[in-house]
């Protein structure tokens, strides 16, 4: 739907601004250099404070990557050998499988069900009530349930005491080390469907009601009206839901950390994701740190998640409609 | 984006801010450090029993030689702290921790050597700390630099084994072979009790079995030797899937309880505690750890693996101890203190008031770990896995065991799959 609409009308638009652009410049008048005279002051702090923040750390973790360092002694020049390392360690080739489950498999899902909910949920009553419902696992803080789940999906807890009364005699080994991860995936999609379904609705709520009336008049079910009047009009809701789903999905890490890691120990490799693998790193227990790795791996996770978002926002790009 | 982003900015502006603090030598003793005065970074919480204790000869210390100590009760937190602090310059004087994390400052050159402390006379005792902490304790440590293992005082020692309620009739008898700990495992599960319970998903716990096998089967420093061998070739000896199979055996033998494979720590642990597992295989510290859980009349015993064809009967040794960082502002104050808290008086309390078995033989151990000292005091003793780098265990040894663990793999396939990881880390190490 996106690919044949978008190249055509993507063109003229941007022709038109570009042209206006120039013109603008050509003949300013008094609210154009007053706007012009202003842009320095407003934004040079926050650019300041972006740079020092954001773009300083950036560059000298790329300055680290290249050296071999431990945080305590000398820095030794690596070269790009931290990179020939990654490129050839297969716990980091893991890791990014598995980030990527979570950001595709994961992504999916949750939109599926966010999708499905927003249908559900823009016709039903009580739909405030059901919307704090569905909402309030984003409340809880995730280490809840890492801890919780030890207790309800134990060998003789109460998740396989319910299947056992209906008759399953050989339950899923909910904890196993197979299934751990899928489990935290589970978790991180259930808390993540309420917290997209609430925005999703609120762009929802803005659709005029009476597009759903006409469409309905014309015979249109429920499944067509999300097709056709929902996921259109809420086009750029979601578009930014896919880019903060695709940005949070790389931080997930305390999950991981509280599913799979007990005592002081870090959780199985099968587990990690970049950002564990970033943070093993650097704070191992019982070895020593390895920054100029770490800084090597934040870094490539950085340009994988960069290429990602501007990937997908020209893949869900087209025009906005009015309404 | 933003989670390994911010790990690696944090750390990398912490250090970078850090690095301009200058060096600690030039803004040392200049800014009344004093000769009196130094700063001490616990591992423990300040509401922990060895922090009491610990704080307890503090105040007397400071009452007894007007030193002044500045305690900061950091908690485990600490050994990613120590780090850039002592990068920063701004290294306490005095911290502990047990040694594995120390080692990883002295592997980098940046802790003390202590020798001058085992050299030093224990006040009032008329004894060198050097004749009350026995030597084959420190020798289990990993060498510095200089090729000294006198970089951290112990004053907590803790061991492993399979632990059991002596109390328990069935559990009379200690097996004295291998085959007959089989045989005693055969017995229980003839009554239907399982004979060792695990969490599945714990890898240290559960290794530590293997751990010991090869040292039975092969000799002590064989995991040291197939560690060292780049080749991968020291996963080739024939006595190393013999201590494989012999996992193997129990596993596939169904003396495992139920679910070990498919719960989360501690549930099993509980399970074993409420009596419905024989043995579990853990650090001395699960004796603290269950002691509100174990019925009245429990009695903590501990088996070590029992040798397979003679001799080797090494037992397993981790000390928590005292470390000073090479950059330390006042070394002497806070070595002086170490000299003082090896004093009986001071060291009891850890064994009477924080329930651990402490370095000096003279200090009974509390009567839950009353077995494994002796054990301790009537073997030679090795360090747990052969103090192999944990980057190690987790991407080598671990991933692979677990595997066999749960009876997915043979233990020929354990093996295989051992040494491929094993030649990928050293391909990726350095």
């Amino acid at each position: 739907m996106t690919a044949t609409l978008t190249p055509a009308p993507e063109k003229a638009p941007r022709r038109a601004r570009a042209s206006s652009g120039a013109s603008r410049r050509r003949d300013s008048g008094p609210l154009e250099r007053q706007q012009s005279r202003l842009f320095w002051p407003f934004v040079a702090p926050a650019l300041l404070v972006y740079g020092l923040l954001f773009l300083a750390p950036i560059a000298y973790a790329a300055w680290t990557s290249l050296y071999r360092w431990d945080g305590m002694g000398e820095m030794e020049w690596q070269g790009l050998k931290n990179y020939w390392i990654l490129w050839n360690d297969p716990n980091f080739a893991s890791s990014i499988v598995n980030t990527l489950k979570i950001l595709v498999i994961g992504g999916v899902i949750t939109f599926l069900c966010s999708f499905l909910l927003t249908l559900v949920l823009r016709e039903m009553r009580a739909k405030l009530f059901a919307r704090s419902v569905l909402f309030f696992p984003n409340l809880v803080n995730a280490m809840v349930f890492g801890a919780v789940a030890g207790f309800l999906f134990s060998p003789d807890g109460p998740v396989n005491a319910v299947l056992g009364w209906v008759g399953v005699e050989t339950p899923p080994k909910w904890l196993g080390t197979d299934n751990v991860f899928t489990l935290i995936m589970a978790t991180l999609i259930w808390t993540a469907t309420g917290y997209y379904t609430t925005i999703i609705m609120a762009a929802v709520d803005q659709i005029p009601p009476y597009l759903y009336e006409a469409a309905e008049l014309e015979g249109a079910s429920a499944w067509q009206r999300l097709r056709h009047v929902t996921i259109p009009l809420a086009w750029d809701v979601i578009t930014v839901c896919a880019v903060l789903w695709t940005v949070s999905s790389v931080k997930v890490f305390e999950l991981i950390l509280l599913f799979g890691g007990s005592n002081a120990a870090e959780p199985p490799m099968q587990t990690w994701t970049t950002a564990v693998y970033v943070y093993a790193s650097v704070f191992p227990t019982g070895s020593v740190p390895k920054l100029g790795l770490a800084s090597a791996a934040a870094l490539v996770s950085l340009v994988m998640v960069g290429l990602f978002t501007v990937l997908l926002r020209r893949l869900m790009r087209r025009d906005p409609i009015r309404y | 984006m933003r989670g390994p982003k911010i790990v690696a900015a944090g750390v990398m502006a912490a250090l970078a801010l850090a690095a301009c603090g200058g060096s600690p030598s030039e803004n040392g003793s200049a800014e009344g450090g004093g000769k009196g005065e130094f700063t001490y970074w616990s591992m423990w919480r300040a509401d922990e029993p060895q922090a009491k204790v610990i704080k307890a000869a503090i105040d007397r210390f400071q009452a007894e030689t007007g030193t002044k100590v500045k305690v900061e009760w950091q908690g485990r937190d600490i050994k990613v702290k120590i780090g850039p602090a002592i990068a920063a310059g701004k290294a306490p004087d005095l911290w502990d921790n047990a040694a594995d994390v120390v080692s990883t400052t002295v592997v980098t050159g940046q802790a003390a050597d202590l020798s001058s402390v085992f050299d030093s006379q224990v006040p009032g005792e008329g004894k060198k700390v050097s004749e009350l902490i026995d030597t084959k304790l420190v020798d289990t440590l990993p060498k510095d630099p200089s090729g000294s293992t006198k970089w951290l005082v112990p004053y907590e020692l803790i061991s492993t084994g399979w632990f059991y309620n002596a109390a328990d009739k069935d559990l009379a008898e200690q097996p004295k072979t291998w085959d007959e700990l089989i045989k005693l495992c055969d017995a229980l599960k003839a009554k239907d009790k399982p004979c060792l319970a695990s969490d599945g998903e714990l890898m240290w716990e559960n290794f530590l079995t293997l751990d010991l096998l090869l040292v039975r089967d092969n000799g002590a420093g064989t995991l040291a030797k197939i560690f060292e061998d780049k080749s991968g070739a020291g996963w080739d000896a024939p006595g190393v899937l013999e201590s494989a199979k012999r996992m193997e055996q129990l596993v596939k033998g169904g003396y495992l309880i139920k679910g070990y494979d498919a719960s989360k720590y501690p549930a099993q642990q509980t399970n074993w505690a409420q009596g419905k597992a024989a043995f579990l295989s853990n650090g001395s510290w699960v004796a603290a750890e269950v002691s509100t859980l174990v019925g009245p009349d429990w009695k903590m015993g501990a088996l070590q693996i029992p040798p397979t064809k003679g001799g080797n009967t090494e037992v397993n040794v981790s000390l928590i101890g005292f470390s000073v960082p090479k950059k330390a502002e006042n070394p002497e104050p806070a070595k002086r203190f170490i000299s003082y808290f090896i004093k009986k008086d001071n060291l009891e309390k850890i064994a009477t008031e924080a329930k651990n078995i402490t370095p000096r033989a003279d200090i009974p151990a509390p009567a839950e770990l009353a077995d494994v000292q002796k054990q301790l005091s009537s073997n030679p003793v090795r360090p747990v896995l052969d103090n192999l780098p944990r980057e190690y265990n987790q991407k080598v040894l671990f991933p692979a065991f677990l595997e066999m663990w749960h009876g997915k793999i043979s233990a020929q396939e354990f093996v295989a799959k051992a040494k491929e990881a094993h030649v990928q880390y050293w391909k990726t190490a350095g």
